[in-house]
């Protein structure tokens, strides 16, 4: 029986030094996954990497030797330690959970945050254009990214800023409304502060870039799309402000009260927010008590930030409860495509069209003896027999093969076999309809490519 | 019949406050045009209410009672607009009660003596007419200070989730009341020079608590618009201003309604 494998590692169990050690380039991944899947060490095969984590996912019938093949083509890499620590392993059904819980960012770093499922399609495509995905891996990640939908629409999951920078722009917005055609003020060359000034600069503010280096000033006002201005002009530009962002490593306050109050004169009871990334301080608190004047430093942002992500953690038991759903439905999917219902559904197909046709014959036609009857009912049964027998054989005979999943699969579609019991569940989302399709043809593609 | 439409009335102006509130303290998307859908029902109760009254006395507008009644139907209808305007629904949460006390003061109108044979004319009309109006706009830039103060002190205090999330920005809140004292102030300016021409006419010189609030209010606004343009005055003390000059306005109506009830005795 083929079934999932997974080997990997991520923020939970490695640190970075060994993260990066592992992570391939976006450009790589196909190249890289030929190779494993080379000398049908695997059926399936996907790779994601992103800097949180690296993970091989793959289908074969043997999936205690996949597991192996797996863990040492990525421990290859490692010392023997570090592999042993960093690295786990997943099988069966824990596999697909996994999948999904990935996907709808459950097992992030930060919960919740939206990049995760971009980069486990662009994963996928990866994996499709290598050759290396076929009905199970395929229909697994289709129903990941289905997943992730539902957990995004019915949880409040990525609700809520977790950035500083984020933070600092809603926070804007909450003060001014439209940030359009405000100014933006950039005091200083720290790192958050360059993060803060660009979010800003994107909702519409123009930015304005003060440092003591003018040099710094233009290369950094020429990365975030802003001016640089010379350093004598800071208290002008301090009465034009409506943002002002800190980040210098000055040990000393540089925004005194007696500096606002200088400017006060100019820049009358227009509000003004201050957020103050640099440690130590740059603005003197008591400048917070000022009328109109609104002073966050690190610290607050940081604590908004953990309220945030307070809210999402309990947002997440809810989109468990989605994934624990997700898995049965994609077991019930499995389960259809066991041989033994198809051979029992296909024979009952047959029979009954057999049946109907029979009867419809001998209603029209009268004259028949008994004896002629059953001459005739054993007839239409033994066509169908024969004519089910190749089928039957090759179905058995493939099942067992790598892509026999695919093959039950295609007989189902066929002969539209899924029908009657799981067609109203598994047909719900257009989605996967669309999936099943590409996943059809890609295996079929794939298949050639290693009958060659 | 028209007892069961002024219960009606003040029911449906209750439970708009309830969903209000809600919707400022819980938040929720699926519920949103729910407490206004219960609003607008509540002011076609209201109008129906008001059409089904009728005039006492010769010049409308002259009965302390119907005074509270439109007053809290005019509050309803401009922030309707002011909502559809500056986006604000969440303010309904002020709005609401502010409706709902003001209807439910004038049901006690029934204590309330109508004014006496021989001093209604056009002019009192007009000046009923403009106070009203006045009041009305200042009503929305009360709302908009109240909700100004609150926003700015959970910006203050850190507190950043749940209601400082729902409340509109400071700088719509400052704009909202700054708009709304710039259209109750001639309307206000109006009322008190019609005021003041229907006393000189009717009563004399004689000056009353009521006329003296009024003028305070008037200063009050006076000084506000005065700080507010050509100071540049924003935020909280322009907020807080422009709270104390609705307070005054609705004492003055506080004034005549216990006079009233007092003549009426």
């Amino acid at each position: 029986m083929r079934d999932f494998v997974l080997v990997g590692l991520s923020h939970r169990t490695a640190p970075v030094e060994i993260r990066e050690r592992l992570s391939i380039r976006p450009g790589c991944l196909q190249e890289e996954l030929r190779k494993l899947a080379a000398h049908g060490r695997f059926d399936e095969a996907l790779l994601i990497s992103t800097c949180n984590r690296v993970e091989l996912y793959a289908t074969s019938a043997n999936p205690a030797e996949a597991l192996r093949n797996a863990t040492e083509a990525l421990a290859g890499r490692l010392s023997g330690s570090d592999a042993d620590d960093a690295l786990y392993q997943e099988r069966g059904v824990d596999v697909v959970r996994h999948v999904f819980r990935v996907a709808s960012s459950l097992d992030s770093l930060i919960v919740g945050e939206p990049q995760i499922l971009g980069q486990v399609k662009e994963a996928f495509d990866s994996a499709r254009h290598a050759g290396t995905i076929g009905t199970l891996l395929g229909r697994c990640f289709t129903q990941a990214f289905a997943t992730a939908k539902r957990v995004r629409n019915e949880t409040g999951i990525a609700e809520g800023t977790v950035s500083v920078s984020s933070i600092a722009c809603e926070l804007a917005k909450k003060i001014f409304g439209n940030l359009e055609g405000r100014r933006t003020l950039l005091l200083g060359a720290g790192e958050m502060g360059e993060a803060a000034a660009r979010s800003l600069r994107q909702t519409g503010t123009k930015l304005h870039v003060v440092n003591r280096s003018e040099e710094r000033a233009r290369a950094l006002a020429k990365s975030c799309g802003g001016r640089a201005v010379p350093y004598e002009r800071l208290s002008m530009e301090l009465a034009d402000a409506d943002v002002l962002i800190t980040s210098t490593a000055s040990p000393k306050f540089i925004l005194t009260p007696e500096l606002m109050k200088g400017v006060a004169r100019t820049r009358r009871h227009r509000p003004l927010f201050i957020i103050d990334i640099a440690v130590p301080r740059n603005v003197d608190p008591r400048i917070g008590n000022m009328d109109n004047v609104f002073v966050y430093d690190v610290d607050d942002l940081q604590q908004v930030a953990e309220e945030n992500l307070a809210v999402r953690a309990r947002e997440a038991a809810q989109a468990e409860q989605i994934v624990e759903q997700e898995v049965e439905s994609f077991l019930s999917w499995r389960r259809s495509l066991e041989l033994a219902p198809t051979i029992v559904a296909l024979r009952k197909r047959f029979g009954q069209i057999a049946d109907e046709e029979l009867r419809r014959a001998l209603s029209r036609l009268d004259g028949f003896s008994p004896s002629d009857r059953a001459a005739l009912e054993a007839m239409s049964r033994s066509m169908v027999n024969k004519l089910l027998h190749q089928p039957m054989t090759q179905l058995k005979a493939g099942a067992g093969e790598a892509d026999g999943a695919l093959l039950v699969d295609t007989v189902r579609r066929l002969f539209a076999l899924s029908e009657e019991e799981s067609a109203v569940k598994e047909s719900s989302t257009d989605v996967r309809v669309e999936g099943n399709v590409t996943q059809l043809t890609t295996a079929a593609t794939g298949s050639t490519g290693e009958s060659k | 019949m028209k007892a069961g439409l002024f219960i009606a009335t003040a029911v449906l102006y209750a439970i708009a406050c309830i969903l209000y509130l809600f919707l400022l303290i819980r938040g929720s998307d699926k519920a949103h045009r729910m407490p206004g859908t219960v609003f607008v029902m509540a002011l076609g109760a209201h109008l129906a209410f008001l059409l089904l009254e009728p005039s006492p006395g010769e010049v409308p507008l002259a009965d302390i009672s119907q005074i509270l009644s439109i007053s809290s139907f005019g509050i309803g209808i401009a922030f309707l607009i002011a909502s559809y305007r500056f986006h604000v629904t969440v303010l309904g949460a002020f709005v609401a009660p502010l409706s709902l006390m003001l209807f439910l003061a004038s049901g006690l109108g029934s204590s309330y003596a109508p004014v006496p044979p021989g001093v209604q004319s056009a002019v009192l009309t007009l000046h009923i007419g403009a106070n009203v109006l006045g009041l009305v706009a200042f009503a929305l830039a009360f709302v908009a200070g109240i909700a100004y103060l609150l926003q700015e002190r959970l910006l203050r205090r850190r507190q950043l989730s749940g209601i400082f999330q729902r409340l509109p920005p400071l700088d719509v809140l400052d704009t909202m009341g700054l708009r709304a004292v710039l259209v109750g102030f001639p309307l206000l300016t109006f009322g008190m020079v019609t005021g003041t021409f229907w006393l000189l006419r009717s009563h004399g010189s004689e000056f009353y608590v009521s006329q003296a609030l009024g003028l305070v209010a008037w200063a009050i606004f006076a000084a506000v618009i005065v700080l507010r343009v050509f100071a540049g005055w924003q935020g909280r003390k322009a907020a807080l201003g422009t709270m104390m000059g609705f307070i005054c306005t609705l004492l003055v109506l506080v004034g005549y309604a216990v006079r009233a009830a007092a003549g009426s005795r």
